[in-house]
Order: C-alpha cells, then sequence, then structure tokens
C-alpha cells in the first residue's frame, strides 16, 4: 500500500475545488427558468449522471451485466452468466440523494453521496448542471494472502466525481466526469493507488420514450496498466410510467466506480463486451416541501 | 484517504445545510377587508353551517394556510405533523382563489379565459375560495358513480375534507385540529360581497325588501354546489367530437395552466410534459390510442391508483373542462408540431 505526499495534495485540491463550486453555487443568480432533465435517470450506464433523486424518493436499481458475447453460442453469448447489483438510491432534498448498493462481482458493498451544485437554467442562466459525486466501494472476498496483515481498510476504495453536463436542445444532452479514484490496496506494486480519469458522456433523445446513450471513461496516461481497459458502453434508454429501463453493451464487468473506471478487463478489439441492463423503479416514501 | 470522504461529506453538509433544511415558510397573505358573505347572509337569519368555528386564532389559520398549501405543518405540540399525502399538496388540484368571474354560473371557456387573466392554474378540483359558502360538495356524478363513498362527505365539508385527504390524495387520516385548521383557514377564503359582481341594481334589491327576499336574492349571486357531469369519449377518436372545431390558441393555455400544472419538471406525475417535440409528438401519436396515454381517456376517465403505483391523475369534468376545450388542445398538440 503506497501512501504518497502527493495523494495527499490532490485531496486537498480536490476539497478546495469542492469548497470554490460550492461557494460558486451559493452565489448564483436564478436567472432564467430551470432546464428540464439533462438524462432520464441518476444513471447512465454503469456511472452516475448529473441528475439527482426527488426529495423523498427512493430509487430501486436492479442491474445485471452478462458475460461476454465472445464466449459464442456455448455460453448464449454470455447470458450464462450474470453479475448483479441490487441498490437502493434516496433523495432527501432535490438536490442531494444517498445510496447503497452491493454487487456480486467481489462481492462488494458500496455506499455514495450526491449533490447537485448547480442546475442549468434557459434564457442566458446557468449554462451546465453540476453535480459532486463521492462513494466507497468495499471489497468483500476474503483475502487471500494471509503472509500480509489484512485490515478492514485495505478492501476501501474511494471515488470522487465532478459532473459536468449540459443539455444542448431538447435532443443532446452530454457529460463530463473528471473522476479521482483511490484504492487502499491494488494488486501488485504495478498497479496505482491513485488513477485520474476523465468520463464523457452523451444522450440523444429519439423519441419520448426512447434515448441512445454513450458512456466512455478514459484514464489518464500511464494511470492503468496491464491487463486493465478503459471503459466503454452504449445503451438504450426505455422510460415507462414509473420504470426506466437501460439496454447497453459495454465492456464493463464492474457496476461500482472502482471497477469501470480502474479495473475493466474486457476490450471492445477482442469481442469482450457484454450485454447488461438497468431496471430502475421508483418509490416515494415521504412527502416533499413544496409541490 | 480514509478520512477523506467523511471530511468532504462534513464539508458538503454544511454548504448544503441550506438545501437540505430549508425553512418552512408560510405563505402570509393580506386578509382583504370586504364585506363577507356569510355574515350578511347570518345578519338576515341564515342558520350557521355544521362547519361553522366560532372560536379561531391566528394559529389555527396558519396550521391550516400550511396544511393545504404544504402538506403539513407544525402541530400544537411544536412537532412537524407528517405529509397528509406522499404524491400531492391540496393544490394540486385545487386553487385557492377565486376561479370563476360570474360565480353564479358554470363557464369553463370563460373559466379558461379567466384563468389566463390571472395566471391562475386549469384545474380539475374546485377552488376552496367559497368553499364554505356551499352546501353540498362531491355532487351529482360523483354520487351516482362512488355511492357510499362520499355519502357522508356530500352533505359535510369536514367529510369531504377527510375525503379528500384519505381517498383522493391518497394519504393519512386527519386529526381533529388539522380539519379544524383547515376550516379556520377555509373560512378566511369565504366570499365577499366585491366578489359577486355586486351592482347599483342588487343595492336597491336589498333595500325596502324582507330579510327573506335579500337572502334570497344574494344566494342567487353564487352557487351553492360544484356540479359536476361526467364526460363521454367521442364517439369516434381519430373525428373527435362531433361539430366541433379545436382552437390552438386556447389549447396551448390549457396545456400550459392546466396539463403542466403536474406534468412538469420535479411534479406531482413522472411524465414530464414539456414544450419539445418529443413530447407533442408522443401525445400527438396517441390521441387515437386505447388507454390513458389518449388525451380523451385521460382527461374524461383519469386513472387509478394502484398498488404500488398509487399516483394517479383525477379527470375533468364538462363543468372543469368542455368538449370544446378538449379539442382545442388536441388543436394544440397537432399544430405545435
Amino acid at each position: 500500500m503506497k501512501e504518497h505526499l502527493k495523494t495527499r495534495r490532490l485531496r486537498i485540491a480536490g476539497i478546495a475545488v469542492f469548497c470554490c463550486i460550492a461557494t460558486l453555487t451559493k452565489a448564483q443568480d436564478a436567472k432564467g427558468e430551470l432546464e428540464g432533465k439533462t438524462f432520464y435517470d441518476t444513471r447512465i450506464v454503469n456511472g452516475q449522471s448529473v441528475e439527482t433523486n426527488n426529495e423523498g424518493v427512493m430509487k430501486f436499481i436492479i442491474a445485471h451485466r452478462f458475460g461476454p458475447v465472445n464466449g459464442g453460442g456455448y455460453e448464449l453469448y454470455g447470458l450464462d452468466q450474470s453479475t448483479i447489483r441490487l441498490g437502493f438510491d434516496y433523495g432527501i432534498s432535490d438536490n442531494v440523494s444517498i445510496g447503497i448498493g452491493r454487487s456480486s462481482n467481489e462481492k462488494t458493498g458500496d455506499v455514495f453521496f450526491k449533490a447537485r451544485l448547480l442546475r442549468q437554467r434557459t434564457n442566458g442562466g446557468t449554462p451546465i448542471s453540476l453535480t459532486w459525486f463521492s462513494g466507497i466501494a468495499a471489497r468483500g472476498l476474503k483475502f487471500v494472502d494471509d503472509g500480509r496483515e489484512n485490515k478492514f481498510e485495505h478492501r476501501l476504495a474511494y471515488t470522487h466525481q465532478v459532473l459536468i453536463a449540459r443539455k444542448w436542445n431538447e435532443r443532446l444532452s452530454t457529460q463530463l466526469m473528471p473522476s479521482f479514484l483511490h484504492r487502499n490496496l491494488v494488486l501488485d506494486t504495478s498497479q496505482k493507488n491513485d488513477i485520474i480519469s476523465i468520463g464523457a458522456a452523451a444522450r440523444y433523445v429519439a423519441s419520448k420514450r426512447f434515448t441512445f446513450s454513450l458512456e466512455y471513461y478514459h484514464a489518464l496516461p500511464d494511470m492503468l496498466s496491464d491487463p486493465f481497459e478503459n471503459s466503454l458502453a452504449l445503451g438504450i434508454d426505455w422510460e415507462t410510467k414509473g420504470h426506466v429501463f437501460q439496454f447497453h453493451f459495454g465492456n464493463s464487468l464492474g457496476m461500482t466506480e472502482k471497477f469501470f473506471i480502474g479495473e475493466n478487463t474486457g476490450s471492445w478489439a477482442d469481442g469482450d463486451v457484454r450485454f447488461g441492463f438497468n431496471i430502475t423503479r421508483d418509490f416515494k416514501i415521504k412527502g416533499r416541501k413544496s409541490r | 484517504m480514509k478520512y477523506s470522504l467523511a471530511f468532504i461529506t462534513l464539508v458538503m453538509s454544511s454548504l448544503l445545510i441550506g438545501s437540505v433544511g430549508d425553512v418552512f415558510e408560510v405563505e402570509k397573505k393580506a386578509v382583504l377587508v370586504d364585506v363577507s358573505i356569510s355574515d350578511m347572509l347570518f345578519s338576515l337569519g341564515e342558520p350557521k353551517p355544521a362547519h361553522y368555528i366560532d372560536s379561531v386564532s391566528l394559529e389555527m389559520i396558519q396550521r391550516g394556510n400550511e396544511l393545504i398549501h404544504f402538506g403539513r405543518t407544525i402541530a400544537p405540540n411544536g412537532k412537524n405533523t407528517k405529509h397528509i399525502s406522499k404524491f400531492y399538496k391540496c393544490i394540486s388540484c385545487h386553487n385557492t382563489v377565486k376561479e370563476d368571474p360570474n360565480l353564479a354560473e358554470v363557464n369553463p371557456e370563460r373559466r379558461l379565459d379567466y384563468a389566463r387573466e390571472m395566471d391562475i392554474p386549469f384545474l380539475q378540483g374546485s377552488t376552496f375560495y367559497g368553499i364554505v359558502n356551499r352546501e353540498t360538495w362531491y355532487n351529482d356524478d360523483y354520487v351516482v358513480k362512488y355511492g357510499g363513498l362520499v355519502e357522508k362527505a356530500k352533505n359535510s365539508l369536514e367529510e369531504s375534507i377527510q375525503l379528500c385527504a384519505e381517498v383522493c390524495s391518497q394519504g393519512r387520516t386527519l386529526k381533529q385540529w388539522e380539519i379544524e385548521s383547515i376550516l379556520a383557514y377555509f373560512w378566511t377564503l369565504d366570499l365577499k360581497k366585491s366578489d359577486l359582481n355586486w351592482t347599483a341594481e342588487d343595492e336597491k334589491k336589498m333595500t325596502n325588501t324582507s330579510d327573506d327576499e335579500r337572502l334570497l336574492h344574494i344566494k342567487k349571486k353564487f352557487l351553492a354546489k360544484s356540479p359536476a357531469t361526467f364526460g363521454e369519449l367521442p364517439e369516434s377518436k381519430s373525428e373527435g367530437y362531433k361539430g366541433l372545431e379545436g382552437n390552438p390558441v386556447n389549447g396551448k393555455i390549457i396545456y400550459e395552466l392546466g396539463c403542466q400544472h403536474c406534468h412538469r419538471e420535479k411534479g406531482e406525475s413522472d411524465v414530464v410534459l414539456d414544450d419539445s417535440k418529443a413530447t407533442l409528438n408522443w401525445l400527438k401519436r396517441n390521441i387515437t390510442a386505447n388507454g390513458d396515454l389518449s388525451i380523451y381517456e385521460i382527461i374524461r376517465k383519469g386513472t387509478y391508483a394502484a398498488e404500488g403505483h398509487k399516483e394517479y391523475m383525477p379527470h375533468y369534468t364538462l363543468e372543469k373542462m368542455s368538449d370544446q376545450q378538449i379539442e382545442d388542445l388536441r388543436s394544440y398538440i397537432e399544430s405545435a408540431i
């Protein structure tokens, strides 16, 4: 496990950036009307979108990622294998959400905190939406290296993201996701504890109920070492009354940031692409302050 | 590193505390100094109704105001009450201001003009303004269709409030002090003489006549009940209501003051009806559909609360939206694309 001065500086810089953003948020004027939804849901494919839950709404998410399609007919093109994540997100207010989930991939549990700091407005108002995301993932697999003193914190990985999105028109929205991932314990010395990655995503509204989405995370040079790859996914969202269905193909098995930013082994070039879906269902748990 | 998230969370919480714990603001309205219609009637010998409250305090009125507008208030014990409903506020379906220019008639066309002029929502429910002046609440086809469910509520404002809380808003049972607070607030919305388009002719009729004649005359100036007639679907959805030509200008107003009141971003409904081509196209495509995606069916029949999805849309009676206005809405949807 490595703990560098550089990491501490990054952390301090991250906190400073966040404080500046939050201060700016407080100071922003309310010119223009609030822009409509930038994305259908709080997830794009694997990663988070700028959207947050409405106050008092609990979102139940069932997500599946299947095996690689290059497994051929014997594996029914990946459908014989399945990884699942079950999650609950809750809107503390219209702009602040918390969430918890459990994934079968490395028996990983995760919690997160998400705050919408800026919301795009029309008519010359705020031009972008901006959301802060912080999450912790805890690996649940038993330790295999008995020669090392294993501590609980060795299981943990942290992610901080600034999600910056703009709805360009009623059909096209884009998002940038500068991300910082820190893992307390990595596989070996060739791996970096800290990974800085820039994500980019887009959605195109095909009709009232259907949108196309794209999500890509690119680690900065020398951040990822073999066998890990950047994550790319393409999907279709289908919105129905109370549910959002997201169907997609991507090269990532993991559904938490730790995996798709830093530990993704699938390669599009090798046909190591998986089918997956997210199904979300909103439940109103309590009333809201305003109508 | 392990403390970084906790630290950031702490910083964020302190910065965002304003948005998390917004002060529960109370809408404070100046009470219009005008002659109360109820006072006029009582002075002429009209008996006080069962929902009359002898002793009203400002606190009761404020609590009632908050229950109506925010769905919750601070109870006499100092604690926040639970929300009446997870899904709706009373003002999701009801205005709290005068919504008809002439209170003696039912005319949805004039009501729409008035809504546009005053910039007030065009809703399914009757306004609370003047609700204490009515004598029955769930009327006509509501009684025919729902029978026993509305039997007690028909002749009791208290029961109507409770029914609205429990059934219409899919919420909880109100406590007696909450009902009394709502009634106290409702009495501030008592009709005033200036609401009745009072003329010199009316004034003349109030002199040199008996109390009974005066009473009768005042009562003619407003409806003692809100009539409710359930409309039918057109015989052919593709042709629409026979003989009616839609007016897209009126349709746009209905879309904005009616549909978008709830079908907005973070609104009561999950289905956001914005002004985008995708939305209008989707509405247009479904005009002739069977089921609640058709504007004819959703407006005339509404939807029902279901297990796991208690939110529903109440229908518009003929008095709240005419067949002509549905054609106007259709015309806007079709012409706006």
